[in-house]
């Protein structure tokens, strides 16, 4: 990645923009067209996967609606939602979806942090761990969580083994047997997978920080810490910034991973709101009480989400034209 | 002196963590692998087996088997449907790129923001809809139905990596074009596309990653005719009372394709991880 982290912006942004001279209102025009000609299919494609989805769950939304006898639909007002709040299960699963994701990545942008700024001197035995590093990302996520669901097996499983031959634990666990230890193999599943995604993309930033400023204020007597939060940390912001918004938003996103490993449970321990919506709506046919928890889960994302948002956009040239 | 020894002390710890780390990395991946090798009755031995003579029956079962196990079609489904998303969204993408880069259009800029909002929506929110759709246009269990919404996940971030790609390269080589008189698709096809290939590199390897893993629309919207390999090996466990060693060979056969491409295209991958948000 080029260096150019403040530069480039700042050069980009002095350059006159394309199209610039559109003295003419012809000329905008024309630009007009051409512009929206070239992102309507796009756009089109989008539109159909997400407003209107989006539409169609909110009329389902106000109506008692299952799969199997459709002809049997009738509209109930707000009642999908009243349920919302008076079922426990379904605040319980907005809960642990909320707690999955800060947890997860609380740790994975803490060890990615560790693991960028261990790797970002360049050597070949660094080359060799990025590398190494590389390899969960790419791992489909169904197959890691298979391995897990085996790696965590009571009897058979490499987990229990060796944490009892170095001996750490004295009796075996059934890990995915009661919650506090389901969620321990669900966030080690996460956190292998996706911590290197956050250490790749601060070690990108940190290998575009040009070494000047660190090495006047070493001059100046910055050490360690210091230097760290004073000098190295404000330059990599936008990076540490863009890694935590997209991590967010795919955990928010996470599926099959979960469904794999623990299905939800022991119980509902580990449902997540992805998995509620899922057994509601396709296993239960309920489409209208499924409708009812995927719109209020969408409100909440476009609340908390542009937030996240305008963090970044302060952070970085993101929104820069 | 005492500071300069604790450090460098320190260093040493942290350097070992390090390769701690990495070598927990592994771990799993070396279980899937040795698993896939072991000859039948060693996978499951406590304590694990290390020493075995490795046989590639269970990939010769996965790959050549012609009962419910058999994996091979189900890669080429997967193979299809991923090659098939992610050149719907390098078309789609590269336009939309190439105005949001190059076009001065009213409505530009919340336009891009609103493509890039759409990397929050949700699979499981658009899957039920999707789902009833598909079921009354009676398209379950066909490609376009997988990918067409593949393309859509993919799209922001495939238009938010062009688009960035796309303003490096110098706009005096297009006003030089658009003097002697190319069109602007002519210029889209014979300059943007060749001077942004590594763009289109990092933007084809980001997509054809998700489209190959993707579970959920896959689970919901396949049968057999193109049930793709991660719903498959999903049914090993439930059918057969789970034979670690052909699910392991199942696992590596759809697992080694995109590692492999992660590995040999890695500056590309990790240049794409920021959507070239940030440069």
């Amino acid at each position: 990645m080029a260096n150019t982290l403040s530069t480039a912006g700042a050069a980009r942004r002095a350059a006159p923009a394309t199209g610039a001279p559109a003295s003419t209102r012809a000329r905008r025009d024309t630009n007009n067209r051409l512009g929206w000609a070239l992102v309507t299919p796009a756009v089109a494609v989008l539109l159909a996967l997400t407003i209107f989805p989006a539409a169609y769950l909110l009329y389902a939304s106000f109506r008692r609606f299952n799969l199997m006898q459709p002809e049997a639909a009738q509209f109930v007002g707000l009642d999908n939602y009243r349920n919302i709040v008076a079922n426990a299960d379904l605040r319980h699963s907005l809960w642990v979806t909320i707690l999955f994701v800060v947890v997860a990545v609380a740790i994975e942008f803490a060890l990615g942090l560790g693991l960028a700024l261990l790797l970002a001197k360049q050597s070949r035995a660094n080359t060799i761990a990025s590398t190494i590093l590389i390899l969960p990302l790419a791992v489909t996520p169904v197959v890691s969580a298979l391995i897990w669901r085996e790696l965590f097996n009571p009897n058979f499983g490499w987990v229990n083994y060796y944490l009892r031959r170095v001996g750490i634990m004295e009796e075996p666990i059934a890990w995915l047997s009661q919650p506090g230890t389901a969620w321990f193999a669900l966030i080690s599943l996460d956190v292998w997978q996706w911590t290197p995604f956050v250490a790749l993309i601060l070690m990108a930033g940190l290998q575009g920080i040009p070494p000047e400023p660190k090495e006047a204020a070493a001059v100046d007597g910055a050490q360690g810490w210091r230097l760290f939060w004073d000098v190295v940390f404000p330059m990599l912001r936008p990076f540490a910034a863009i890694a935590i918004l997209l991590r967010t938003l795919e955990a928010f996103k996470t599926f099959g991973t979960i469904r794999v490993l623990t299905g939800g449970g022991p119980g509902i321990s580990t449902e997540i709101i992805n998995l509620t919506i899922y057994r509601t709506a396709l296993q239960d046919f309920s489409v209208g009480a499924a409708a009812a928890l995927g719109i209020s889960f969408l409100v909440f994302l476009s609340i908390v989400v542009p937030q996240m948002l305008r963090v970044l956009a302060r952070n970085s040239d993101l929104v820069e034209g | 002196m005492t500071t300069s020894v604790r450090n460098q002390f320190g260093s040493v710890i942290l350097r070992g963590l390090l390769w701690v780390w990495i070598a927990l990395t592994l771990v799993p991946l070396v279980w899937m692998f040795t698993t896939s090798v072991k000859p039948e009755g060693m996978a499951q031995t406590i304590p694990p087996t290390w020493i075995f003579p490795p046989t590639l029956d269970h990939y010769r079962g996965v790959l050549e088997g012609e009962s419910v196990s058999a994996f091979a079609p189900l890669l080429l489904h997967s193979a299809v449907v991923a090659l098939g998303s992610t050149a719907l969204a390098l078309v789609l993408g590269l336009m939309a790129a190439y105005a949001l880069a190059r076009v001065r259009f009213a409505g530009k800029q919340k336009l891009a923001m609103w493509i890039l909002s759409t990397l929050m929506f949700p699979p499981v929110v658009s899957v039920v809809p999707v789902f009833i759709m598909a079921g009354r246009l009676d398209i379950i269990d066909r490609y376009p139905t997988l990918i067409v919404p593949y393309a859509a996940f993919n799209l922001p971030i495939v238009i938010w990596t062009l688009r960035s790609s796309i303003r490096q390269v110098p706009e005096e080589i297009e006003d030089a074009a658009l003097i002697d008189g190319a069109s602007r698709f002519e210029i889209i096809w014979r300059i943007i596309l060749p001077l942004s290939a590594p763009g289109i590199a990092t933007a084809g390897i980001l997509s054809m990653l998700l489209a190959w893993n993707e579970f959920l629309f896959a689970l919901t919207l396949t049968r057999s005719e193109v049930k793709t390999a991660p719903i498959g090996i999903n049914e090993f466990t439930g059918m057969f009372g789970t034979q670690w060693g052909s699910l392991t060979a199942a696992a590596t056969t759809i697992v080694l394709p995109v590692v492999l491409m992660a590995l040999l295209l890695r500056r590309h991958l990790i240049e794409g991880l920021t959507l070239g948000a940030v440069k």
